[in-house]
């Protein structure tokens, strides 16, 4: 078992990215997906990219799954298909997956994409190389950066490194790290020289996992059945006592409307 | 008494209904022969459209009348409502066999759809409700049972029935409260991409308070139908004690809605001028003001034409709300407008058309309207005469008020649509300046590291082994990774692969620079390639 402090991650530096595409490539190659387009940066995340570099005005930003602390995907999840590893990548069972696409729904970063041409379709999304990291290798994007843009390594680590980097160079740096409170924690962690706004990252997502706010529902449901039940036969004795009584004050006189039901009551 | 053999008169609404279905079963054929992409508007930005806003949400909230007035009947003890009863139950009956039916185009592996029976994750709302609605569907096959068994005249089945109805209404009420709840949770995991006029966390109770409301409003509606179509009394007194508990209801949504939006301070969103704050208008005074206030008439309520306008129109505003909680109020985040495809609503149609076709046969076959099937006779053949009216044929009035109804809805879904392109604008990549281009790059530039060298496999024929040298080809200050690796490091296997296979491949990748003009040759000096890659 690996412990939460070796869980691993992924730091991303915007500051240090040139817009190589090599971390785009080497997804592909490690997934066996085919090109999408000529310009590496002009990609989208599809159910063919899983990861991608995108211009934003002077700099270049990745996408990929950010890989939460606790997903939204795999809460979501009907029959369980997406799972957070003890290492850190949230992975997806294709077996267990019937295609409902609430992980679409429910991700914050809308990050599954869906094979939309297949008869027989899947989601696919980054898997943070599960493989690789199982064998102590780095994911495949980390291990082809040039310039340290993307670095892999275990979660508490980076964020270390992403704090001396931030306290190293204040000036250069604006002072957030990106996926360190989102939604509870992301593997993914980002800093740049600007608001993550202007980096195309969404900063309204709620500080705690958002599976929390279906799980606080849920969790009610044996006490919903508890007392719903307790109540529905309350109010049925209740009921059928006062029509009793009812009808033994009008004893003599019996109500000649009798529907003969094929329902049950006395 | 003796079936005819002749087809069954085609009258002009029949003609519709068949039309819808070939029209739905050619859809059915592009969804799953072609999959969902070619047949749907659905995209990776906007995964659930009309079939789960529709189909699913409102086919289920549609359905809530059978918990409701079950409830209402053997719970509550309120014997005078029992004729109503069993078309309630057959309506909620119907209405989850076609939730499910429907589910089995949405779903992309529709043959793995008992997949969260054996696998369980009960974190997940879809999972809970995936159980409570096979449970309740159980459930109501039971309750709907006795109508089945009393026409074949199985009494002893009816008698075992008779014991457990009790606790079936029980369990019903619970399934029922429970998964209509969880309908309007699945959309609280995602409070940054519905809008907020929608986004509450006390979306599961509007979802079952509506629900419930809709189950009475259904059961007026469907009352009056079944009376028109079947020529039967309609028992006003009791319908308008049911609009009575209407009213009381959208007075409890309209107060608690209007409580949420204050308290989460968004009220003054409902009147922007947006697309979603007119739909939520839209929503709330068709929905819930305009039929309050009608139903707070007693005249209207105790007349039929008033009772049966204000049910529709909570029937409306019901299917709106939820249209919108689905469709209107995530298309903002999603930053994509999503109009259904015209497969997307042949299918809906198709299966609305199901729907009040199935009613109309259950109801003349079975003993749904007590009164009507005391002394039915045992087998009628189909095309009834009996059941002519001499002038106007309204047999199939239920049919056509259903595809009327499904149409409305369905205009309205695409009204959103069309409205929503005009307002939305997709996203797009903002002009870079090019001196902040360059600033940005100078800075990146500071962390570039060039790659180390690489060693080619030495072809039995090569003079010396080949090492390309990163530092020699790319200008650190500008290094244009891509003009060489377009495809990525492949380049680079093959190239080697090659070299092993081909002796003198590398000569011709190479060569494409190494021509004698733009550098020197690869074939007139040999050393500088086989020999200077050893000294260095």
């Amino acid at each position: 078992m690996i412990s939460a402090t070796q869980k691993k991650g992924i730091l991303l530096d915007t500051t240090r990215c040139i817009g190589c595409g090599a971390c785009s490539l080497a997804c592909k190659e490690r997934n066996r997906l085919p090109r999408t387009s000529q310009d590496v940066l002009s990609d989208t995340l599809s159910d063919k990219t899983f990861s991608v570099v995108n211009r934003k005005g002077p700099r270049y930003v990745r996408r990929m799954c950010m890989h939460c602390d606790v997903p939204s995907c795999a809460s979501a999840c009907p029959v369980g298909a997406f799972q957070k590893t003890a290492a850190g990548p949230v992975v997806y069972d294709r077996d267990k997956c019937m295609g409902c696409r609430y992980c679409m729904l429910a991700c914050p970063f809308n990050v599954p994409k869906y094979e939309w041409g297949k008869t027989l379709p899947r989601v696919r999304k980054c898997d943070m190389c599960a493989d690789r990291v199982a064998q102590g290798l780095a994911t495949a994007c980390a291990s082809v950066c040039p310039t340290g843009a993307t670095k892999f390594g275990t979660r508490e680590e980076l964020l270390a490194e992403a704090r001396a980097r931030i306290a190293a160079d204040p000036k250069k740096y604006y002072n957030y790290i990106y996926g360190a409170q989102e939604v509870g924690g992301t593997s993914v962690l980002v800093i740049s020289d600007v608001r993550p706004e202007e980096l195309g990252f969404r900063t309204d997502l709620v500080h705690e996992p958002p599976a929390m706010l279906t799980w606080r529902v849920l969790s009610k449901i044996p006490n919903v059945v508890a007392v719903g039940s307790v109540l529905l036969g309350g109010i049925y004795w209740v009921t059928r006592r006062s029509e009793e009584v009812a009808r033994a004050e009008k004893s003599g006189r019996e109500g000649p409307e009798d529907g003969s039901g094929g329902g049950g009551s006395h | 008494m003796n079936r005819s053999l002749t087809l069954p008169r085609l009258t002009f609404w029949r003609a519709a209904l068949l039309l819808l279905l070939a029209a739905g079963l050619y859809s059915t054929f592009v969804r799953f022969f072609h999959g969902l992409g070619a047949a749907t508007n659905l995209s990776d930005r906007f995964p659930w459209g009309l079939w789960v806003g529709f189909d699913i949400l409102c086919g289920v909230a549609l359905a809530a009348g059978g918990f409701t007035i079950s409830a209402i009947v053997y719970i509550f003890h309120l014997e005078r409502f029992r004729p109503i009863v069993r078309p309630a139950i057959l309506t909620a009956f119907l209405g989850y066999m076609l939730v499910i039916f429907a589910l089995m185009f949405d779903l992309g592996l529709p043959y793995r759809v008992w997949h969260p029976l054996v696998m369980w994750n009960p974190h997940s709302v879809m999972f809970e409700v995936g159980w409570c609605v096979t449970l309740y569907s159980t459930v109501l096959a039971l309750e709907f049972s006795p109508i089945v068994f009393e026409r074949f005249k199985m009494e002893k089945v009816l008698k075992v029935l008779h014991i457990f109805m009790l606790p079936l209404v029980v369990l019903g009420v619970l399934l029922s409260t429970l998964h209509q709840s969880s309908l309007g949770s699945f959309y609280l995991i995602i409070p940054s991409k519905l809008y907020p006029l929608w986004y509450t966390p006390w979306l599961p109770v509007f979802f079952f308070l509506t629900a419930l409301t809709l189950g009475c409003a259904m059961t007026i509606v469907e009352s009056f139908l079944s009376a028109r179509a079947f020529k039967k009394e309609i028992e006003m007194p009791l319908l308008t004690d049911i609009g009575k508990v209407t009213l009381v209801l959208l007075c409890v949504n309209f107060v608690a809605k209007t409580q949420d939006l204050w308290s989460r301070k968004v009220l003054p969103l409902a009147f922007e001028r947006t697309y979603e704050g007119r739909l939520f208008l839209a929503e709330m005074l068709i929905g819930l003001v305009a039929p309050a206030v009608l139903l707070a008439i007693p005249a209207v309520r105790k007349s039929r034409r008033g009772l049966f306008a204000s049910a529709i129109l909570v029937v409306l505003g019901i299917v709106m709300n939820r249209l919108n909680v689905s469709i209107t109020g995530m298309e903002r985040s999603s930053g994509v407008s999503y109009a259904p495809s015209l497969t997307e609503v042949s299918v809906t149609l198709m299966i609305v058309g199901i729907g009040f076709a199935l009613f109309t046969l259950a109801a003349k076959y079975l003993p749904v309207f007590e009164h009507a099937t005391k002394e039915a006779e045992p087998e009628p053949a189909w095309p009834e005469p009996a059941w002519q009216e001499p002038k106007r044929a309204r047999r199939p009035l239920v049919s056509v008020l259903g595809i009327a109804g499904g149409l409305a809805a369905l205009l309205f879904v695409s009204a959103m649509g069309l409205t929503a392109q005009g307002v939305r604008s997709k996203p797009l990549p903002a002009t870079p300046e090019a001196t902040a281009v360059q600033a940005q790059k100078t800075m990146a530039l500071a962390s570039f590291r060039m790659p180390s060298d690489v060693a080619f496999p030495q072809s039995p024929d090569s003079p010396a082994p080949v090492v390309f040298s990163h530092a020699a080809h790319v200008d650190s200050g500008a290094p244009d990774c891509i003009s060489c690796h377009r495809d990525g490091f492949s380049f680079v296997r093959t190239a080697s692969a090659r070299t092993a296979a081909a002796p003198g491949a590398l000569h011709k990748l190479c060569g494409q620079c190494h021509d004698g003009t733009s550098a020197f040759s690869v074939e007139a000096d040999c050393e500088k390639c086989h020999a200077e890659a050893a000294a260095k």
